[in-house]
């Protein structure tokens, strides 16, 4: 019975890799000290955001999320 | 947010939903700061952080969800991604960190 057990863990561990792909982060090769990459888009009162319109002014923290009213 | 402000720093949100859905968003979730639509995922594409995303058999690409720090001179100083980039602590010890070098001024 134990080995059957242990044998149904194994399978079941297979299929963790499909999964885990799935969950897998979107890495981002821009890293520490890089310029960040320029960019113009719509806010939600219809106004153009530079983000080089911060330069030399403003630190900014670009936080990108998956979906407007989802969680995170 | 006091915080940020105090160290010279603005959030900005952006996800691939429309202005629309971001300003009915910001509103239920009351946030100050602009919400950006990235519909042709341009941004999306040069910070190389578009995700597949299966649901109910389709298959999307949305935003990776990440935090990025850039700084007065548009150089990146912090990069996290997944889900301890939901909290956004780190980010923000990064900008009142980046605020002390320029006290003076």
């Amino acid at each position: 019975m134990k080995r059957i057990m242990i044998c149904l863990l194994l399978l079941l561990a297979g299929h963790f890799p499909a999964a885990a792909q799935e969950d897998a982060i979107a890495k981002t090769n821009l890293k520490v000290g890089d310029v960040a990459p320029d960019f113009t888009l719509l806010s939600d009162k219809w106004e153009q955001v530079k983000l080089s319109d911060f330069r030399g002014k403003k630190n900014v923290i670009l936080a990108f999320y998956v979906l407007a009213f989802t969680g995170g | 947010m006091a915080k940020l402000e105090a160290s010279d720093t603005v959030v900005l949100g952006i996800s691939i939903d429309s202005p629309a859905a971001n300003a009915a968003f910001a509103k239920q979730i009351g946030v100050t700061f602009p919400l950006l639509s990235d519909m042709n995922k341009e941004v999306l594409t040069a910070y190389q952080i578009l995700k597949p995303y299966d649901v109910k058999g389709g298959k999307y690409q949305w935003a990776q969800r990440t935090t990025i720090v850039v700084d007065k001179d548009g150089k990146i100083q912090h990069v996290e991604q997944g889900d301890s980039a939901v909290n956004p602590n780190s980010a923000v010890s990064v900008c009142t960190g980046l605020h002390k070098p320029h006290g003076a001024s």
